[in-house]
């Protein structure tokens, strides 16, 4: 028995990877998060506003989505808070737009350069050279210019308050959104599926994911290549909070045949371990992988129904769901662009006057990050925060193990054969260190 | 030009925000990366490893984060590079992180106090100081810019925080669309619109915080104080305040004034500015 520690490189913040080998497999996995920055303590006595400055800083990729489950719990806390159609599009499409942002960038930049380590000789995604790979992160900046638009900046705007949202934007700017939004469409059809429109959605209508080509294809040809479209499993347990009409609903899947409904009070958080600064979350007792596999799958995507059929919640099939999540994003966020024309004119913001210390409260604020679900609890007493609590995606999939589970990652690197494989299993879930402790 | 970048406390915002600097495919061009976590296809530790050996030359160093007050790695990497940049305010200033932990600092300031982890007289090879790319996250214009001048040979001239004068030196008040109703004292009614100066109610820091996001706008298009937010001074030593949306007032004036105004002429001005404000500026949108 062997044991070996990796440092992972391309994953967001600092994970190591501890592996335990036996007759050239492995038998066990640990994710070991370090150190945490303890957010949580820092808001504790401050006035409750200053959580939609402070949260976003959690993380640096998706800050935004903290914004909005912050904003969502002090609104809960508050109560009685109306929005209007104005400001719920804007969110969601500030929220979406910072999905497929990560997307982009994760599979280009994290994901690729895994098969280059491999052996493959893959020019065109090298790190720094490679013609694709600086042009992932140009269409990833342009996509996200539609949030700078809205939200001012990106990285950590706070543009969300309890009420609605503080910019006023005109329809030229909504325009040109859309028209960032278009680009990102043509590089997710010309080179991730590389196809025109009407051949992407008619594949699309029966999940034939075999037809796809471009990029998507060339990974689909790599995985089986190197034997990865059915490792990685973990345990076929699937989870979503939040909701985005239509692309993205809640729910939970147990591994049978049901989908069920999501009872967030059945969402427990315990203590790590020793060796991880991370929590562990558990749904009804159980672990659960939340992220693009899980929504995709539970809002009924037809590529991802089919390929869940046919290799479960395997290393392939969990990169793919991101992948064909850009598209169910973008096209949701169009539609949402283009009905905020007639709602321009409406209030960006509208709140009943109460004075801050008048406030107390308990809320919750339940939202879809590119990871999977983010849950922030506050509680305010007389305008101030007594206590916060954010269960992130990564600790839903990086999280430690019980007496009863692994996490949800370590299970998934179990009987591997190949020390790059398993990062490749681990790099699956999108790993983010920085919010698992947060 | 050898670049490495090297991350402690961070939320990886520093390195995503330098990915949206417009012309990031040219910066690769310019300068090459021994590495970065999040883009190096290899690990980190045979590259720290070579360096430390002198087997290769760092001749930038750009640390995101903050640092524990005792990681001897940072501060050897320190020393063998030409220049060391910190990369937003938790590397510069410890911000965040430092604020329930005593023993996290940034590389040369613990907030207001000069020191950090490098003490306050060290000096890089090429004969500066750290020099703070301060920020929440960093500017990528600004990252980027002082990547450039050093490639070229230029040494940033650094204001008294160790920030590079050419973006430090105007206040984000400078380039606000807002300024309008600034000196002529109109508030919003409330969030959410396109009018108004959010410094007088909102806690806008815009004229007191040293910043150049009004000039060099963000993501190429916008700024916090132009989409309605206010700023929060996040390139300053002491962000995040407590009560960022609020303006703290004394009888009526604000408790702390732009910078340089003094507490005579600010009552003598906004006096006669609120009475004589033109019509049209007191039109809601």
């Amino acid at each position: 028995m062997r044991i070996e520690k990796r440092l992972l490189a391309r994953v967001e913040g600092t994970a190591q990877l501890e592996l335990v080998w036996e007759n050239g497999r492995i038998r066990d996995a640990r994710v070991r998060i370090p150190s945490s920055r303890g957010i949580e303590r820092v808001l504790e006595g401050r006035p409750f506003m200053d959580a939609l400055v402070i949260t976003p800083r959690v993380c640096g990729i998706c800050g935004h989505a903290h914004l909005m489950a912050c904003v969502k719990a002090l609104e809960d806390a508050i109560g009685h808070v109306r929005l209007s159609q104005k400001a719920k599009l804007v969110r969601d499409i500030t929220l979406m737009v910072e999905m497929i942002q990560n997307h982009i960038k994760w599979f280009y930049l994290f994901v690729m350069p895994d098969f280059i380590r491999l052996g493959e000789k893959l020019d065109e995604f090298e790190p720094f050279r490679g013609k694709r790979w600086k042009e992932a992160i140009s269409v990833a900046s342009e996509a996200i210019k539609v949030i700078a638009i809205f939200g001012g900046q990106w990285p950590h705007s706070s543009y969300a308050v309890p009420g609605g949202i503080t910019s006023n934007f005109t329809s030229t700017d909504v325009s040109k959104a859309l028209a960032l939004v278009s680009r990102v469409e043509g590089f997710f059809l010309e080179s991730l599926v590389g196809m025109p429109v009407e051949a992407f959605l008619s594949l699309r209508k029966h999940g034939s994911w075999e037809g796809l080509k471009g990029d998507v294809k060339l990974f689909i040809d790599l995985c089986f290549k190197y034997g990865l479209e059915r490792v990685g499993m973990s345990y076929g347990r699937l989870l979503t909070g939040g909701e985005v009409f239509p692309c993205i609903t809640p729910g939970h899947f147990t591994g049978e045949k049901k989908l069920c409904s999501l009872n967030i009070s059945k969402i427990r958080e315990a203590d790590g371990s020793p060796y991880s600064g991370a929590k562990r979350v558990r749904y009804n007792g159980m672990p659960y992988e939340t992220g693009p596999l899980a929504r995709q799958f539970l809002s009924g995507n037809p590529f991802v129904k089919r390929l869940h059929k046919m290799y479960g919640d395997s290393y392939m099939v969990r990169v793919l769901s991101r992948l064909l999540e850009v598209w169910e994003l973008t096209s949701t966020v169009k539609e949402k662009l283009t009905s905020l024309y007639s709602f321009i004119k409406e209030p960006s913001c509208q709140i009943p006057f109460q004075k801050p210390e008048r406030i107390t409260g308990e809320g919750v604020g339940i939202v879809e990050a590119a990871r999977g679900t983010l849950i922030h609890r506050v509680s305010i007493e007389k305008g101030v925060i007594t206590r916060y609590h954010i269960i992130t995606p990564s600790v839903w999939n990086l999280g430690p193990r019980c007496e009863k589970y692994l996490g949800v990652a370590e299970k998934a690197m179990i009987g591997l054969e190949n020390p790059i494989h398993a990062e490749m299993v681990l790099r699956s879930f999108d790993v983010c260190s920085v919010c698992t402790t947060h | 030009m050898n670049i490495l970048w090297i991350q402690r406390l961070s939320c990886c915002g520093n390195t995503h925000s330098l990915l949206n600097c417009e012309t990031f495919d040219s910066l690769l061009r310019e300068v090459s990366f021994l590495f970065h976590p999040s883009l190096s296809a290899e690990g980190e530790e045979e590259v720290v490893e070579d360096v430390l050996k002198g087997k290769l030359k760092v001749d930038i160093l750009l640390v995101e984060g903050a640092v524990k007050v005792d990681d001897e790695r940072i501060k050897e990497l320190c020393r063998m590079a030409d220049y060391v940049m910190a990369v937003g305010s938790c590397a510069s200033y410890g911000n965040i992180p430092a604020l329930k932990d005593d023993s996290v600092c940034g590389l040369q300031y613990r907030f207001k106090e000069k020191g950090g982890l490098l003490g306050s007289d060290f000096v890089s090879k090429g004969g500066l100081p750290v020099i703070n790319v301060s920020g929440c996250p960093a500017h990528p214009e600004w990252t980027a810019g002082v990547i450039r001048s050093l490639s070229r040979g230029i040494k940033p001239e650094l204001d008294s925080w160790g920030r590079p004068k050419e973006f430090y030196s105007s206040l984000t008040h400078w380039g606000c669309t807002r300024n309008e109703y600034f000196e002529w004292k109109i508030e919003p009614e409330s969030l959410g619109s396109k009018k108004g100066c959010l410094f007088y109610n909102y806690g806008c820091r815009g004229p007191l915080t040293y910043s150049s996001c009004n000039v060099i706008l963000w993501n190429g298009v916008n700024s916090k104080t132009r989409a309605g937010t206010p700023c929060f001074g996040c390139t300053e030593f002491d962000f995040p305040r407590a009560g960022l949306f609020e303006t703290k007032q004394f009888a009526g004036l604000p408790a702390e004034l732009p910078i340089g105004v003094s507490k005579r002429g600010y009552i003598m001005l906004s006096g006669i500015a609120k009475v004589f404000a033109p019509e049209r500026l007191k039109l809601e949108d």
